[in-house]
């Protein structure tokens, strides 16, 4: 497109003007991404100035094969896939029946809306700090519904299996205000015409859905899918704060966080193994890519058949 | 049901009992109670004292201690973490949207060569391996670790504000472009007292978006900052967590300290923020 503001050598300003955000780009992001392969065939630790070698695929082979921590690295590998099923379905399905709900313009659905979609804006230390209160197992309030029917818990303190499936709750709940969103921004693209058709043909409520709604809304659908899987594949950073590294309940994120920096938070060690964690990083990455590619073009065959 | 609760739904008769409302309704109040469950329980455990706690931790709070909100400010130390939260997150936001605003507009208006190819480089880094640990290398030996600028510097990238961005500068007419340009206005001021107007919705989105990543992140502080005197309040709150653990009372005071202020704002921004972070979520 042509350029109005000058010639010459003032042609150059917009190039000039572009290039600290494109420098930082490469400094904070892109390179430093790219570079995660690299570390991963390396000894690094997170001391500075310590001598750095290569080790070819020492990491990787640790990793997988090497002794009990490759058992409980796959251990964490399979949790991860678990979380994520877990997350992304359910979490798709109350978006879904959520936003379907709310989207009937009853009075006072645009307060529950804003109520639904709260949690997103407190960030995950809010949201797991209140919910260990109202999971707080000495007479807390979801301590005292199960007494009601006569159970006890120790939910985020009792066995890891508890802890897990209660992190997995607590994730869908900050998170669905998202994917609801998503599905209302998608529903208000169908025209109504098109129920008002449907109805005059005498479409039942159910019959609307399945074929006016659900296949119109592919493309939420999509966005929705995708997001969540690659998302909860990623997220940890709940369990960091409701309960900590615990065996038995880590995910993959987390372990390349504990190995990459320290168990506890604290001041630079020698049990920094970056470059064992540069490579763990890589293992979630090829997981985020093969399963998001994969979802995607079936996503896509699906929308081809669908939409035409 | 009162007829008013229908009249927006043309498909139910006065006459007819409304069930689909009052199911739609009865599910609506279910998941309301879910989500204010917890913050009602902050809001209550923080007016209580420790000893009515532990006595019945779900009772209704009989007194208003706000005793508990004093000592959390003063303990927590509040105000330094709260300063340096807002430090962290305006300058990364404000160096951000400017060098961002300059990335996307050539991009957009094809001032640049290759304009395809570099909002592609943008795209890119979304789809690469998290750059975790070459970013802590770096940090590190720039001598940034530990270090509020280079914390800040974390915070200066994010690549889908600019698809945002220049998605929305596309809308602005070019015309705009070559009628500034005849009167003599040249790119730098164009940008800056022309387009950067126009764009404001679009602005606004980014940096709710990019601004509430700051404030609620939680991981980088406990990477890269070790001094207490630079802790975000993310991280104090941890701390605090930490110390003050089973005294739910003063804690709870110390989070709805922090719950507060993001409710009011995000009823203030709801639509930039609710579009800002449901953009944001490709990030996942």
């Amino acid at each position: 497109m042509s350029y109005h503001f000058g010639r010459g050598w003032s042609k150059l300003i917009p190039y000039l003007l572009l290039l600290p955000g494109l420098l930082f780009y490469f400094l904070i992001a892109l390179g430093p991404s790219i570079a995660t392969a690299f570390y991963s065939f390396t000894d690094a630790t997170g001391i500075k100035g310590a001598p750095v070698h290569w080790i070819g695929f020492e990491n990787y082979r640790e990793f997988l094969f090497m002794g009990r921590a490759s058992v409980d690295n796959l251990e964490a590998l399979k949790r991860t896939l678990i979380f994520s099923v877990a997350v992304t379905f359910i979490q798709f399905g109350l978006g879904l029946f959520v936003a379907l709900i709310v989207n009937q313009n009853l009075k006072g659905s645009n307060i529950f809306r804003t109520i639904y979609f709260m949690p997103v804006i407190l960030g995950v230390v809010i949201q797991g700090l209140m919910w260990s209160l109202f999971l707080y197992p000495l007479g807390g309030p979801a301590a005292k519904l199960l007494s009601l029917l006569g159970l006890r818990s120790e939910f985020l303190g009792g066995p890891p299996a508890q802890a897990f499936a209660w992190v997995i709750f607590i994730q869908i709940w900050a998170n669905m205000g998202i994917t609801m969103m998503i599905f209302l921004a998608g529903l208000q693209t169908i025209p109504s015409e098109l129920y008002e058709a449907a109805r005059i043909d005498g479409a039942n409520t159910w019959q609307l859905f399945a074929n006016v709604t659900w296949p119109l809304l592919t493309p939420s659908v999509n966005t929705n899918l995708l997001l969540n899987i690659i998302g909860s594949l990623q997220a940890w950073q709940l369990f960091l704060v409701l309960v900590g590294y615990r065996n038995g309940t880590q995910v993959l994120g987390y372990l390349i966080y504990a190995t990459g920096f320290g168990q506890t938070s604290g001041s630079v060690t020698s049990s920094f193994r970056q470059g064992y964690a540069a490579a763990a990083s890589i293992v979630l990455f090829l997981l985020v890519l093969v399963i998001g590619m994969t979802v995607q073009y079936y996503l896509q065959r699906r929308e081809a058949r669908i939409l035409g | 049901m009162t007829p008013s609760t229908t009249t927006s739904s043309p498909s139910y008769r006065l006459t007819r009992i409304p069930w689909g409302a009052i199911g739609s309704y009865l599910v609506m109040i279910f998941f309301a109670l879910l989500y204010l469950g917890p913050l009602f329980m902050l809001v209550n455990t923080s007016l209580k004292t420790m000893p009515s706690f532990m006595k019945d931790a779900t009772a209704l709070a009989t007194e208003l201690h706000f005793q508990n909100f004093i000592e959390a400010w003063n303990k927590a130390n509040f105000p330094k973490y709260l300063l340096n939260s807002v430090i962290y997150t305006v300058a990364a936001t404000t160096i951000y949207i400017i060098t961002a605003v300059f990335v996307a507009f050539p991009i957009a208006r094809g001032y640049i060569k290759f304009s395809g190819a570099v909002l592609t480089l943008f795209v890119i880094a979304l789809f690469l391996p998290p750059a975790l640990i070459p970013q802590f290398q770096l940090l590190l030996n720039l001598g940034l670790y530990n270090n509020p600028i280079g914390y800040i510097m974390l915070f200066i990238v994010n690549p889908i504000g600019i698809v945002i961005l220049v998605n929305y500068i596309k809308t602005v007419p070019k015309e705009l472009d070559e009628a500034a340009a005849l009167d003599g206005c040249g790119y730098f001021r164009f940008v800056w007292m022309i387009l950067i107007p126009l764009i404001r919705p679009a602005l606004a989105t980014v940096i709710v978006m990019h601004a509430i990543g700051i404030w609620n992140e939680v991981i980088a502080p406990t990477i890269y900052l070790t001094s207490k005197e630079y802790y975000p309040i993310t991280r104090g709150l941890i701390v605090f967590q930490g110390v003050y653990g089973s005294n739910w009372p003063t804690l709870a005071a110390a989070v709805l300290l922090l719950t507060l202020p993001m409710l009011i704002l995000f009823l203030f921004l709801q639509r930039y923020i609710v579009s800002g972070l449901t953009a944001g979520a490709v990030k996942g």
